[in-house]
């Protein structure tokens, strides 16, 4: 396309024809690519061989980093289905024609995405206590509960939105299709527009949940031995820095990668024979 | 009693008077094909007849039961009412079994194997029995619009709307599905079918309305419609086609 498109150009056109054509334009991202490869290729080369102490390592991987990176995966597990669910209600408060239920919806996103997580996990980890005479608060290791609590409100209302831009991308014939058989608002939701608003969601859904992973760094703020505490107390005590940085980055990257894998395996399924539309 | 009576119906879309004092009466058995400029009205009473539009006056029943009443239960009524929509609106995430078993299992609650038999009936009888398994981007225009009146056709409507069911379809799928509709007319069904197609509507149509500016002007016999129409407007119509 593009010689054919130049053909018969002169002057500048011809120039362009001659250094920016697709092919060196390939070779081009090729090259900075492979330059990006080796400069980081090398980059944690070095440090693996300079840097780590792999006795420290061995020493540091069991039980502290495994009782972290399996306290994260629970806390992301729970957060994931909580949060999930309760945004698939939010979407459908967001797209309702009811005023005050729309109203209401609107209201929570703007909250949850207005203000700051860490904010919000602070309101409920010493606010709600507060309600107690001092001492009195019934709940023991409220942070846990202030975890999922927290992760699950505000991703609710990014995975709310999500479902409503989905549910918005889905024709409004759809509805009446279904309508018009004899369904029921309800059932249209259920049978026929929820499944195409989940397809049209599912990568949105899926970047907020690999923010939800990375968001769960934020509750070693509230006492959680999770990763970010794990490396601050091997660091403070070793003053190694780059031993735990890399057992952190690994952890992460082995929730955060298969996550992006199920994503694109539940895109693929909701493929529905073939080209999307 | 007609099957399905317009009674001094008026539509607004905020200021804009759409549909003005149609009166109209569909009997059992009949087509009756509507005809008319573009922006006449033609869609919006197709849409009132289920109620996908609400009416500002006047009322609409079928079999005598009020479709517009505010306690309508418009649930079970719209059961009775087939629609085909110019733009086929298939669930694109089912095949064209599961969008002709969806409805009559989740509304009438007809069992999966029950629903599944009669669904495969219905699309050998449109002429797809062997793309029961494939999903709508899998079928041709006119492939898609013949499964959409299966679908329709599974609550066994007592009368089935059409909207420029062949508008959106490239002129050689035409046929297909105009094939489809005029056995269902010769099997007695009661149809009210909005269409460009002068051919079809001569050939098929017991009657011929004719709209304009959201009224009915003409209301004759298709001989008479197209041979010596008895309104001026319907002359104006016609001299427009040839
Ligand atoms: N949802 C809507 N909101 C506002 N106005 C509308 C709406 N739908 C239709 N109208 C107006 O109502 C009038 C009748 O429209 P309608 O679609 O019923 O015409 P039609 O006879 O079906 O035309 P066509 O042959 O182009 O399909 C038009 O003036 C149109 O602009
Ligand atoms: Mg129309």
């Amino acid at each position: 396309m593009a010689d054919s498109y130049s053909e018969g150009r002169t002057g500048d056109g011809e120039y362009q024809e001659q250094f920016l054509n697709d092919k060196t334009l390939r070779r081009l991202g090729a090259a900075v690519a492979g330059l990006f490869t080796l400069a980081v290729g090398g980059f944690i080369a070095a440090i693996i061989f300079t840097q780590v102490d792999f006795e420290l390592f061995v020493e540091i991987i069991h039980p502290q980093f495994v009782n972290a990176f399996l306290r994260v995966l629970g806390i992301v597990l729970l957060g994931s289905l909580l949060s999930v669910t309760a945004g698939i209600f939010v979407g459908l408060g967001r797209v309702s024609n009811t005023r005050f239920t729309n109203t209401v919806a609107t209201a929570y996103v703007e909250f949850f995405r207005g203000t700051p997580l860490l904010f919000q996990l602070l309101v409920i980890f010493v606010g709600i206590p507060a309600f107690w005479p001092p001492g009195q608060f019934p709940i023991s290791n409220w942070q846990y509960p202030t975890a999922i609590i927290g992760l699950t409100l505000n991703h609710a209302a990014y995975v709310g939105e999500a479902v409503r831009g989905g549910i918005d991308a889905v024709p409004e014939g759809q509805m009446e299709a279904a309508r018009s058989l004899g369904m029921s608002y309800v059932q249209g939701m259920r049978e026929v527009v929820l499944p195409q608003a989940w397809r049209n969601a599912l990568a949105a859904i899926g970047n907020d949940q690999v923010i939800l992973v990375k968001d769960t760094s934020l509750l070693t703020v509230i006492a959680i031995p999770e990763l970010i505490s794990a490396f601050r107390n091997v660091n403070s005590t070793t003053f190694d820095p780059w031993t735990p940085i890399i057992l952190v980055a690994i952890a992460y990257l082995m929730i955060t990668i298969p996550l992006g894998k199920i994503v694109n395996h539940l895109e693929a399924r909701a493929d529905w024979g073939g080209d999307r539309r | 009693m007609s099957l399905l009576e317009f009674d001094e119906v008026d539509k607004y879309f905020g200021e804009t008077h759409v549909l003005k004092d149609v009166d109209l009466n569909v009997e059992e058995g009949e087509v009756c094909v509507i005809i008319g400029p573009s922006g006449s009205g033609k869609s919006t009473l197709l849409r009132c007849a289920n109620r996908l539009e609400e009416i500002q006056g006047g009322e609409i029943r079928l079999e005598g039961q009020s479709i517009s009443a505010a306690d309508a239960d418009i649930n079970r009524l719209r059961q009775r009412i087939g629609m085909v929509f110019q733009s086929f609106n298939l669930f694109p995430h089912k095949t064209a079994r599961e969008n002709v078993t969806l409805a009559p299992t989740k509304v009438k609650g007809l069992k999966e194997g029950d629903a599944e038999r009669r669904a495969d009936e219905l699309l050998d009888r449109v002429g797809l029995g062997a793309q029961s398994n494939s999903y709508p981007n899998q079928l041709s225009g006119g492939q898609q619009q013949r499964v959409a009146i299966a679908r329709a056709l599974a609550m066994d409507p007592h009368v089935m709307l059409f909207d420029e069911v062949t508008s959106a379809l490239d002129p050689e799928l035409v046929g297909e599905v105009l094939d489809v509709m005029h056995d269902l007319a010769e099997e007695g069904m009661t149809m009210l079918v909005v269409t460009h197609e002068m051919g079809f509507a001569r050939e098929v149509g017991d009657r011929i309305v004719l709209m304009a500016d959201g009224k009915v002007v003409e209301d004759s016999p298709p001989e008479v419609f197209f041979e010596n129409p008895k309104t001026d407007r319907g002359k104006q119509f016609l001299s427009k086609l040839l």
